[in-house]
C-alpha cells in the first residue's frame, strides 16, 4: 500500500537548514495498523505530512497504491488526498460553524458526491463512530472524544486507502483515548490501513506494528501483540 | 454558479459572521447609495435647469433692436432701428424653411378696470402664433385668433392674477374692461407655470394695438420659432443668417452687436447641456471614488476574514478542495455581499428619492431620480467591484499551504 525509499527532507531556516528526514526505507501492507513513535522533534509529524501529501519530500520515492507520488501540483495533490487518504488530527479540526453531520459530508463534497448520498453516508459513518444522534450538534457541542470520534467519521466518509492520524490521542484522556482506539481497532478489523503517530507506549501497544524514529531515521520496525481497547472501555 | 452547495456556504458563512458581513456591505451600500444620490441630484439640477427653460418653447429666437453702435452706409451712430410689419412679412418669405411660428410683439403699459377695481399691466400685442411660442396655457376661453387679427377687434386674453385682481370670484369670459378709456371684451384667460408675473400680462391682437395707436405699423420686437427638425447647428446657423440679412435691411454695419440682437435659446440651451453634462461627470467621478474606498474596505476585510479563516481553509484542502474551488468560494462570497448591500443601498436612494423627490418645490432642482442605465450600470459596477475587492484575498486564500494552516500551534 505505501512504499517509501531512502526518503529525505529537510527545512531551510534562513541559511542553515535542519535535515529532518535522513533516509527512511518503509512500506506498510494493506490491513496494517502502524504506530509511529519517537520523541519530539525526531520527525513523525514531517513523514506523517509527507504520506499525506501536505508536504513534499527533497529525495528518495513514494509509492501509494503503486501510484508514484511526485511533482504533484496543489490541484492533483488535493485531488489525490481527497481520493486515498483521510487525516485525524490531535486537535479534530472540525469546522465549527458545521454541524457534526456536515463536518463528515465535507469530503464527499469535494468527491462531487450528490446532497442526498452524501448526507446518507455521513449518517452511516456517525453511526458507526457511534454519533448518530449528535448529527446536527455543533462541535462546540461536543466532547473532545466526540469530536475525535466524527473526525474519525469525516476520515472515514472519503472511504480512503490510508488513514493517517497525527497523535489522535493528544489531547484526551487516557479513559476516551482508549474509547478512540477501540474504535480505530474496529475500523482496521474492518481491514482498512491505518498510521498512528503517538507518544504514548499504552496506545502504541494497541497497534500491531511499532516503528520507532530517531534523528530521522529509524531505529525500530516490530510487529507487536496487539492489546485490545476493548478491555478498558 | 448555480452549485446549491457553494450557495449554502455561502449562506452558512455569512450567517456565522453576521457583525463581519454587515461590516463590509455597508462600506459597499453606502457608495452606491451616495453615488446614486449624487448622479440623481444632478439630474435634478439638469431637470430644473430645463423646466425652466421650457416654459418657453426650446427653439425660440427673440429679434429686438436699440440704437445703433457705429455710423454705417451713410447713417450716423446712435440711430434708433424700427422694426415694422413689412419685418415680419419678409421673414415668413424669405426664410419659409426655416421657422415654424413666428408673431410680432408690442409692449403697453395699460390701467385696467371693471366695475371699481383697477390696475396697471403689461399689455403684449401679438399674433396668434405667440400662444404656441411661448406655450401660454389657456385655462378659459380661447387666444387670440386670426379673425381678431384680420378685424382688429378690442378683445384681450387675461392672466390669472389679472381677473383676480379685477373679478375676484365672477367669471371674466365675455365682460368688459376698460383699458385706458377703451373697453375690450376678455376672451380668455391663461396661466403660465414660470411665474406670477407673467400671469400680470394681457394679451391682445397687434393690429388692434396699432390701430389705437395712431395706425402705425411699428412693432416692438418680433418671436419665433426655428423648425424643429434642426439640430443645435443648423439652428445657429440659421440665427446668424437671419441677423446678417436684418442688418443688411436696416443698413446696419454687420459688426454693430447693439442695433439689431437676436437671442436663441438654441445657444443658452446647448451651454447648459454641457454645464449639466459636466456636473454628471463630476458626480460620477467623486461616486466612483467613494466606490473605491469602498472596494478596498471590503478587500481589506475579507484578506482579514481569509486570515482568519485560514485553518478553515487548510483543513478543506487537506480533505480534498482543489484551489480553484476555494478560490469560487471566496469571490462568490464578496461578490454576492457586494451586490446585496448595493442593492440595499440602491433601494435605500431611490426610496428617499421617490419619498423626497416630488416635494422637492424649488425651481432651480426638479424631480431628482435615477434612470434604469443608472441602476444597471450601478449594478454591473458592483459585481465588478465585488469581484475586484474578492481578487486578492481568493488568490491568497487559493494559496494556503494546508500543512502551515493546521500546525497546531496557530
Ligand atoms: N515547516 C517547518 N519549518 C522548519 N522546521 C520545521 C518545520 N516543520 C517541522 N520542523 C522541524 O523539524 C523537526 C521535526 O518536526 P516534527 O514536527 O516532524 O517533529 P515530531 O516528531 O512530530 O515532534 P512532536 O512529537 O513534538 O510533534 C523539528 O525540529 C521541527 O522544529
Ligand atoms: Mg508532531
Amino acid at each position: 500500500m505505501i512504499e517509501i525509499k531512502d526518503l529525505h527532507k529537510s527545512y531551510k531556516m534562513g541559511s542553515n537548514s535542519l535535515h529532518v528526514l535522513k533516509g527512511i526505507n518503509f512500506s506498510v501492507k494493506e490491513g496494517e495498523l502502524v504506530a509511529i513513535m519517537g520523541s519530539s522533534g525526531s520527525g513523525k509529524s514531517t513523514l506523517l505530512n509527507i504520506l499525506g501529501m501536505l508536504d513534499e519530500l527533497d529525495k528518495g520515492s513514494y509509492e501509494l497504491d503503486n501510484v508514484p507520488i511526485k511533482n504533484l501540483n496543489e490541484t492533483k495533490a488535493a485531488q489525490y488526498r481527497n481520493k486515498f487518504l483521510g487525516f485525524v488530527f490531535q486537535s479534530f479540526n472540525l469546522i465549527n460553524y458545521k454541524s457534526a453531520m456536515e463536518n463528515v459530508a465535507l469530503p464527499l463534497y469535494y468527491q462531487k458526491v450528490g446532497r442526498k448520498e452524501r448526507q446518507e453516508k455521513a449518517l452511516k459513518y456517525l453511526e458507526q463512530v457511534g454519533l448518530k444522534q449528535w448529527a446536527s450538534h455543533l462541535p462546540s457541542e461536543l466532547s473532545g472524544g466526540q469530536k475525535q470520534r466524527v473526525a474519525i467519521a469525516r476520515a472515514l466518509a472519503a472511504e480512503p486507502k490510508v488513514l493517517l492520524a497525527d497523535e489522535p490521542t493528544g489531547a484526551l484522556d487516557s479513559k476516551t483515548s482508549y474509547e478512540v482506539m477501540d474504535l480505530i481497532q474496529k475500523i482496521n478489523d474492518a481491514g482498512n490501513t491505518i498510521l498512528i503517530v503517538t507518544h504514548e507506549p499504552d496506545i502504541a501497544t494497541m497497534c500491531k506494528r511499532i516503528v520507532h524514529l530517531k534523528d530521522g531515521v529509524i531505529i525500530e520496525d516490530k510487529n507487536v501483540e496487539q492489546v485490545r481497547a476493548e478491555k478498558y472501555v | 454558479m448555480f452549485d446549491r452547495d457553494i450557495w449554502q456556504e455561502i449562506f452558512h458563512s455569512i450567517k456565522s459572521n453576521k457583525l463581519r458581513t454587515f461590516l463590509t456591505g455597508f462600506s459597499v451600500g453606502w457608495g452606491i447609495f451616495i453615488l446614486v444620490m449624487l448622479l440623481a441630484s444632478v439630474n435634478g439640477m439638469q431637470n430644473g435647469f430645463y423646466s425652466q427653460f421650457n416654459d418657453d418653447a426650446t427653439n425660440s429666437i427673440f429679434i429686438r433692436t436699440g440704437v445703433t453702435s457705429k455710423a454705417y452706409a451713410g447713417f450716423e451712430k446712435e440711430r434708433k432701428i424700427q422694426l415694422k410689419n413689412n419685418d415680419v412679412a419678409y421673414i415668413k418669405k424669405s426664410f419659409k424653411k426655416d421657422y415654424e411660428y413666428i408673431s410680432a410683439r408690442m409692449y403697453r403699459n395699460t390701467s385696467a378696470s371693471y366695475k371699481g377695481e383697477t390696475g396697471s399691466y403689461q399689455v403684449q400685442a401679438v399674433h396668434p402664433d405667440h400662444q404656441i411660442i411661448e406655450k401660454t396655457i389657456i385655462t378659459a376661453g380661447r387666444f387670440i385668433n386670426s379673425n381678431d387679427i384680420l378685424s382688429g377687434s378690442k378683445v384681450a386674453v387675461i392672466g390669472r392674477k389679472v381677473a383676480e385682481d379685477l373679478f375676484k370670484e365672477n367669471s371674466p369670459i365675455g365682460e368688459f374692461v376698460i383699458f385706458n378709456k377703451l373697453p375690450f371684451k376678455v376672451i380668455g384667460i391663461f396661466t403660465d407655470e414660470g411665474d406670477d408675473n407673467a400671469e400680470r400680462k394681457i394679451y391682445a391682437p397687434i393690429t388692434t394695438y396699432q390701430k389705437i395707436y395712431s395706425n402705425t405699423d411699428n412693432i416692438d420686437g418680433i418671436v419665433l420659432t426655428y423648425n424643429p427638425t434642426y439640430n443645435l447647428t443648423k439652428a445657429l446657423e440659421f440665427s446668424t443668417r437671419l441677423e446678417n440679412i436684418l442688418k443688411r435691411r436696416h443698413k446696419i454695419s454687420p459688426e454693430d452687436q447693439s442695433g439689431i440682437r437676436i437671442w436663441n435659446y438654441a445657444e443658452a440651451f446647448s451651454d447648459i447641456s454641457s454645464f449639466t453634462s459636466v456636473l454628471s461627470w463630476i458626480g460620477i467621478a467623486v461616486g466612483i471614488l467613494i466606490l473605491i474606498a469602498g472596494i478596498v474596505g471590503i478587500g481589506n476585510i475579507m484578506v482579514f476574514i481569509i486570515k482568519e479563516r485560514t485553518k478553515e481553509i487548510g483543513i478543506r484542502k487537506a480533505l480534498g478542495a482543489v484551489p480553484s474551488q476555494i478560490m469560487k468560494l471566496v469571490l462568490l462570497e464578496s461578490v454576492f455581499i457586494t451586490t446585496l448591500s448595493g442593492f440595499i443601498g440602491l433601494f435605500f436612494a431611490t426610496s428617499i428619492l421617490a419619498l423626497v423627490g416630488p416635494a422637492i418645490q424649488s425651481p432651480a432642482f426638479t424631480n431628482p431620480s435615477v434612470s434604469f442605465t443608472i441602476v444597471l450600470t450601478a449594478t454591473i459596477i458592483l459585481i465588478v467591484a465585488g469581484l475586484l475587492a474578492g481578487l486578492i484575498p481568493a488568490m491568497k486564500a487559493a494559496n494556503i499551504k494546508p500543512i502551515v494552516a493546521l500546525r497546531d500551534d496557530k
